[in-house]
């Protein structure tokens, strides 16, 4: 469980780069592409934000806690373990990853264009909703 | 009481992480600009011919010209247009606009007939009207599937003949004025739009007011 908690730290930290990077070079000019084409286009749509707020912003927020929880997770009494922070881990990623699904759609069928870090970010979310344990229900003491 | 030390340790490491991705972020986003500046594309163009121009007439000798190569279609030379019309408004008798066409017709399929638009009102003698108006209605048009049909509406609105503004949209000859464009933007190794030169100088200028007057400041005192 450790194990998976660490790993959900790492894609989450590298997340945050990602979200940190976009967030930066949204205010500071042309968004380089590397691998895919249109990542200014992308970028820039009226789709990368909700009102004034830009959606990388809301991706930096979902990966701090995401890493928060998994940090705490990570520190938790191994004597007694709480299922509390990754089944939070499940749910929240789960949600996250409609939203990806939905951007990259809109990448794909609206803009045309795809910007290789919301890709990034779509494939870290899914990596880290798989590797979030799903929540069993518990058994009622009989 | 005793909880705090445990709760101390995950929170200096979350502390430290978001300082840590910062720092990386900060890094990166810098160091893609000096990829950016010293890519294979060449630093100076020599672009000969065609273009319409905004402000100062060469008659009247500007000092600075900042050459566009844009498309109509995208969305960053729609987010780049009101700070170009702003840095003109600013600098009316130092700087002249001239404009190149570079539709990226494989990404933005409607960004040729954008071009096609703006020519046609140039042809009678209103091109900077439609091309503000074609930015402006960006989000408008872009998707359309019939975007001429829009494209007369705000036609109709600057107060173009309607007729010749239609014909002059199926017009071979501007076409082949677009067609150039797109030929020089090659020669000058153009991978993105809005790409801007001054003085024949590529200029890599961050979507921001003070980079813009910063970068026309530093070719005003050269």
């Amino acid at each position: 469980m450790k194990l998976r908690a660490a790993l959900v730290a790492l894609l989450a930290f590298i997340g945050m780069v990602d979200a940190l990077y976009l967030s930066i070079k949204r205010n500071t000019g042309p968004i380089p592409c590397h691998v895919t084409h249109g990542c200014t286009d992308v970028l820039t749509s009226k789709y990368s934000s909700i009102g004034p707020i830009p959606l990388s912003w809301f991706g930096l927020a979902f990966y701090v806690t995401i890493f928060s929880l998994a940090v705490f997770k990570l520190f938790e009494d191994s004597k007694n373990p709480a299922s509390g922070p990754l089944s939070v881990i499940f749910y929240l990623s789960g949600a996250a990853l409609i939203v990806s699904a939905l951007l990259v759609g809109i990448q794909a069928f609206i803009l045309k264009a795809f910007c290789e870090y919301c890709l990034l970010s779509a494939a870290l979310v899914l990596m880290i909703f798989l590797l979030s344990p799903h929540p069993t229900p518990r058994k009622l003491p009989a | 009481m005793r909880g705090m030390p445990k709760a101390i340790k995950p929170l200096i490491i979350i502390i430290l992480a978001v300082g840590v991705a910062a720092g990386a972020a900060v890094y990166l986003s810098r160091g893609s600009d000096e990829t950016a500046t010293t890519s294979d594309a060449p630093t100076h163009a020599d672009i000969k011919g065609g273009g319409h121009f905004r402000g100062p007439l060469s008659g009247e000798k500007p000092e600075l010209t900042l050459v566009e190569f844009g498309d109509y279609q995208c969305p960053s030379c729609g987010a780049y247009h009101p700070l170009v019309k702003e840095i003109l408004d600013r600098y009316p008798k130092q700087l002249r606009l001239e404009f190149h066409h570079y539709p990226l017709i494989s990404i933005h399929p409607n960004s040729m007939a954008a071009s096609m638009a703006a020519e046609a009102a140039g042809e009678q003698g209103h091109y900077w009207e439609m091309h503000d108006a074609l930015f402006e209605y960006q989000m408008q048009w872009a998707s359309s599937p019939n975007p001429e049909a829009m494209f007369i509406a705000m036609a109709s609105r600057i107060g173009l003949n309607q007729n010749a503004f239609m014909q002059a949209l199926r017009s071979p000859e501007l076409q082949q004025r677009i067609l150039k464009d797109v030929e020089r933007a090659q020669e000058a190794k153009i991978d993105a739009v809005p790409t801007f030169f001054i003085n024949g100088e590529r200029q890599h200028i961050k979507l921001s007011m003070d980079d813009f007057v910063q970068t026309v400041e530093s070719h005003l005192h050269k």
